[in-house]
Parts: structure tokens; C-alpha cells; sequence
């Protein structure tokens, strides 16, 4: 890096987060989703989340973007188009942090299983696909406790895009990627990002021990899967419902 | 879960971050000589990583930042200043903190507010921060503007280092920053500083008597106190970074003539005879 060029192209996170034994100083639990638009993954920890309510368990579930706190600058930002990869990502660091040091931690120290629909994981592969330096990232973000448990719904590209093209009559701005100039054509543009966003995911599975899903697998058979994996690696009667037991046989 | 020190040394000397770990070797006043030498300061204009998209060689304008607590005289100065240099012929641009178009009105109402927990707020900070940078500041440099910071990121790394946030951090996040070509830092002491501020606004505001640090209850304490410390990181901050340290407790005008003078060897102003005008003459005194 002794030369000064812009790591547009940058698909590389180099930084091996060396299993890096996660300090637990809560009782709570961590459970996040990643993947890109269209993997699937909102839609199963919708599905998880109903589950773990139905029976009454202590969890909490939270999402990326939805803290008012910087919602009236990421409009300006966007509307007018100000924003550049790296107050783009600081933007959504500070709300992030918001989030994070109002909602998350308290909710961590006070013992609730919380669910997050994307995580820092998304800036690591989002930001970097922008051109956002992976060592610069991973250091505004080293606040945030270490999930228990990431999974990491994979479709291939084709599939992911095609649903959310589908679904969506218009591209907005910065989802498509269109800051980075890379084609004038939306939908095009919006591959591309999302190629490489995939491409900075797919390099963080092991450094960050994610847990991969396939995002093609019918929706009820994936959901099995991922509660069988949560029942194994969460101890999930520490989260239950205090009075009865009754049903919690049931579950998986 | 840092893992920006162990990767710090994948990176080449040259772009190695400064600010998080004091350069080895490389003389830090290399980045202040006069322009000209430019070409071989390249890498060293910013102080790690550099910003994605900046060509440093169209860069020919000058960073000069003025740091300072409040009451420390630094609005009044960069007023002159302004103006000796335009009548020196320079053309000047501003920036200061929560100045940007971006989230300056938006940091404004999270502070009113008080709800804002410190990594939320350290954050909006340097987005404003990043805003003016790439939006402001980048484009006057590259029109050879002279910028003058009122404020820059010591203010904000020291502010977040006082409530306790790690350095390593804060200047991990700021290691795309510009190297400023003079840093001048007005030193007065707390009891001051409060004097000149009691007198401007007869009272003292809440952030910069840190009332959400729980310091005192008495609001004179509690200023003495957080300027105090800030102070305090100012004084390891101006070592690191090579500020110049001007006695902020001198007469405006003494003030402005030692400032003046390194800003003029700096430009290559021969003549530094300055006599402000009628309008600016109510701050000389």
C-alpha cells in the first residue's frame, strides 16, 4: 500500500479476526443473520423469532437502520446523494453504535437472547465493496460484541438478484450501488454490487466462524435446520419462560 | 476485539498510522516544511490509511488547524487571520466542527437532547468531521485554498479519550484524516478559559463543562475539572502531533502576531505588517 490508489476494487477483508475467543461478560445470547438481499435470511429469523415467542421466551429482536436517531441525516444523505463511501459507513457506525449501546448491551447484561437482522458483517462486506479500507472497518466496529452464533444464508447470485429485482419496481440509489459508478444501468449496477458484496462475505466464513446456510433449501426444511443448530449451541432454558416447562420438549 | 494493531504491521512504513503509533524514524517535520517538497511527503499527508479516492499530488493549498478549548480565543483569531490573509491575497476556506451540511443540524439536536450515549456520538462527530473533509476542505486544497480548521480531530479525539473511549480507536478511525501543515494550539488555563466565557455568554454550557461526565455538581468545578483533563490530553496530544503551542492567555494581537508570523514563513509572506479594519477592530482588543 505504499502507493496511494484507491481500493475501490477491494473484495479482500485480510484481517483473520483470529478466533479471537469471544469475552462474554453478559448472560445474554447473540444471535445475528447475514447474507445479501434476497438470501433469505429475514425471512428465517422471522421464522425463528415467531418460534422462540410462541413459547415465551426472553428474546429481543433488532434490526439494521431502524434507529431514528440518524434517520433525518442517512434521508439527506441519500435524497440528495452526499454521501461518500466513507460517511456513508460512518453514518450507519453511528447508528449501529446507537443501537448497540441502547439496546443491544443492556439487553445482553440483562439476560435476553437477542436477534439481529444483519450485523457489523454487513458493513465489513458492504463498505468494502464501496472501496472502505477492511482494517479500517473492522476497527470502527470493534465495539460490538462477538456474536454466538452468525449464520450466513448463501443463494447463488442469480437467485438472490432475481428477487429482489422482482419484487422491487425501482432500485433505490445506494442499494443499487450506483455511487460507485460501476454501470448506468440500475439493475446491472445492483449484480455487481451484490457480486461483490458476496464475494467479501464468502471470505469472512471462516475468520468469523460463520455458520452457512443454503439459501435454496425449501424455507420450512432451512428453518429446522437453523432452530436444531440454535438448540445446540445456545442453552436456550436459560431464556425460558420461568414458570412452566411444559411444552419446551416440544421445541425442534 | 482489536485486530487493527496486529494488521497495523502488514501495512509499509510509509502508510503505517502515525497517530496510533508514533512514527519510527520518519521526522515528523517533514510534513511542515514549505511547500515545494510536497512530492515526497505524498504518503505522509495522511497519517494511516489514506482516504479511498484522493490524489494527493492536485492537492496545493495549506491545512492550517487552530486548536484551543473554548475561551481560548481561537473564533477571534481565525476572524484575523482570515482577513490578513485575504489582504495578502489568499483566497481561505472554513471548516469547524458540526459544520457540515451532512449531520451538523442533526448533532445539534441529539446533544439537546441527551439521550445520546458516547461511541453514538464520537461517531456523528466524525461523520461531520469526514463530510467537511471530502466535501469541503479536499476540493479548496485542491484549488490551493488555505483552510483554516476551527478545531480539527484533536478536539474530537480528546473529547471521546476523557469519557474514557480507547485511543487506539478514536485514532484508528481518524487515520484518513489530512495532515494538517501547522497545528496551533492556544493554551489557557481552566480558570481562564471559564473567565472568557463567562463573560461572552454568562453562563457555561453544559458540554463544555462535561456535566454528562457526573464530574461535580457545582458547574465551576465541574468545568475546571473537564478542562482540566482535556488540558491534560492536549498536552500528550501536542507532543505526538508537533503542535505549536501559543500562550492563549497573551493580548489578541500578540496572539495573532506569533501565529502570523509562522503562517507567513509557512506561505512565504515576506511582509507580516497587519492592521485589521474598522470591523474587526471591536476583537482586537
Amino acid at each position: 500500500m505504499a502507493t496511494v490508489t484507491p481500493d475501490i476494487l477491494a473484495t479482500s477483508s485480510p484481517e483473520p479476526e483470529k478466533a479471537a475467543a469471544p469475552k462474554r461478560a453478559y448472560p445474554g445470547a447473540l444471535v445475528v443473520v447475514e447474507g445479501i438481499d434476497g438470501s433469505g435470511k429475514s425471512t428465517q429469523l422471522y421464522l425463528l423469532k415467531r418460534w422462540l415467542e410462541i413459547h415465551g421466551y426472553r428474546i429481543h429482536f433488532t434490526e439494521w437502520n431502524s434507529s431514528p436517531l440518524v434517520k433525518s441525516a442517512t434521508r439527506r444523505g441519500k435524497q440528495r446523494r452526499l454521501l461518500t463511501p466513507t460517511t456513508f459507513s460512518l453514518l450507519h457506525a453511528a447508528d449501529f453504535a446507537d443501537r448497540c449501546e441502547r439496546q443491544i448491551m443492556p439487553l445482553l447484561h440483562g439476560g435476553y437472547l437477542v436477534l439481529a437482522d444483519r450485523y457489523i458483517y454487513t458493513a465489513f462486506a458492504r463498505d468494502a465493496a464501496r472501496g472502505c479500507s477492511p482494517r479500517w472497518l473492522r476497527n470502527l466496529y470493534s465495539f460490538a460484541p462477538t456474536p454466538d452464533i452468525t449464520f450466513y444464508f448463501r443463494a447463488p447470485l442469480d437467485v438472490a438478484v432475481n428477487r429482489i429485482v422482482a419484487g422491487r419496481p425501482k432500485l433505490k440509489y445506494y442499494e443499487a450501488g450506483m455511487d460507485l459508478g460501476i454501470s448506468l444501468d440500475r439493475s446491472e449496477s445492483f449484480r455487481i454490487f451484490q457480486e461483490r458484496i458476496l464475494a467479501n462475505y464468502d471470505q469472512m466464513i471462516e475468520t468469523d466462524h460463520f455458520v452457512l446456510m443454503d439459501g435454496t433449501v425449501r424455507v420450512n426444511k432451512l428453518q429446522k435446520l437453523m432452530r436444531q443448530i440454535v438448540g445446540e449451541k445456545i442453552q436456550l432454558a436459560k431464556f425460558a419462560p420461568k414458570k412452566s416447562r411444559r411444552r419446551n420438549d416440544a421445541i425442534g | 476485539m482489536t485486530p487493527s494493531d496486529k494488521n497495523r504491521s502488514e501495512q509499509s512504513a510509509a502508510t503505517q498510522g502515525e497517530i496510533a503509533a508514533p512514527s519510527n524514524g520518519r521526522p515528523r517535520k517533514k510534513a511542515k516544511k514549505k511547500k515545494g517538497t510536497a512530492a515526497s511527503d505524498v504518503t505522509s499527508r495522511f497519517y494511516g490509511i489514506p482516504l479511498p479516492g484522493v490524489n494527493l499530488e492536485e492537492l496545493s493549498g495549506s491545512l492550517i488547524v487552530l486548536e484551543g478549548s473554548d475561551g481560548s480565543g481561537r473564533s477571534t483569531q481565525i476572524a484575523l487571520l482570515t482577513e490578513w490573509l485575504e489582504s495578502e491575497g489568499f483566497a481561505v476556506q472554513t471548516m469547524g466542527l458540526r459544520r457540515s451540511f451532512l449531520v451538523g443540524e442533526d448533532i445539534d439536536s441529539l446533544m439537546a437532547e441527551n439521550a445520546v450515549t458516547r461511541t453514538t456520538l464520537a461517531l456523528m462527530y466524525s461523520t461531520d468531521f469526514f463530510d467537511q473533509l471530502e466535501r469541503r476542505i479536499l476540493p479548496a486544497l485542491r484549488s490551493g485554498l488555505v483552510v483554516l480548521a476551527d478545531r480539527y480531530i484533536f478536539t474530537l479525539i480528546a473529547r471521546s479519550a476523557v469519557r474514557g473511549m480507547s485511543r487506539d480507536y478514536l485514532h484508528g478511525i481518524y487515520e484518513m484524516a489530512l495532515r494538517p501543515d501547522l497545528t496551533f494550539w492556544l493554551n489557557v488555563k481552566p480558570e481562564i478559559a471559564f473567565d472568557r466565557e463567562f463573560k461572552k455568554a454568562h453562563t457555561i454550557s453544559y458540554w463544555e463543562s462535561g456535566r454528562d461526565m457526573s464530574l461535580s455538581n457545582d458547574l465551576f468545578q465541574s468545568f475546571i475539572r473537564y478542562q482540566s483533563m482535556m488540558k491534560k490530553e492536549f498536552e500528550y496530544l501536542s507532543k505526538r502531533h508537533g503542535f505549536v503551542e501559543v500562550d492563549g492567555e497573551g493580548s489578541v494581537s500578540e496572539v495573532n502576531r506569533v501565529i502570523r508570523k509562522r503562517i507567513a514563513a509557512h506561505l512565504g509572506i515576506q511582509r507580516t505588517h497587519y492592521q485589521p479594519s474598522h470591523a474587526l477592530m471591536q476583537v482586537w482588543r
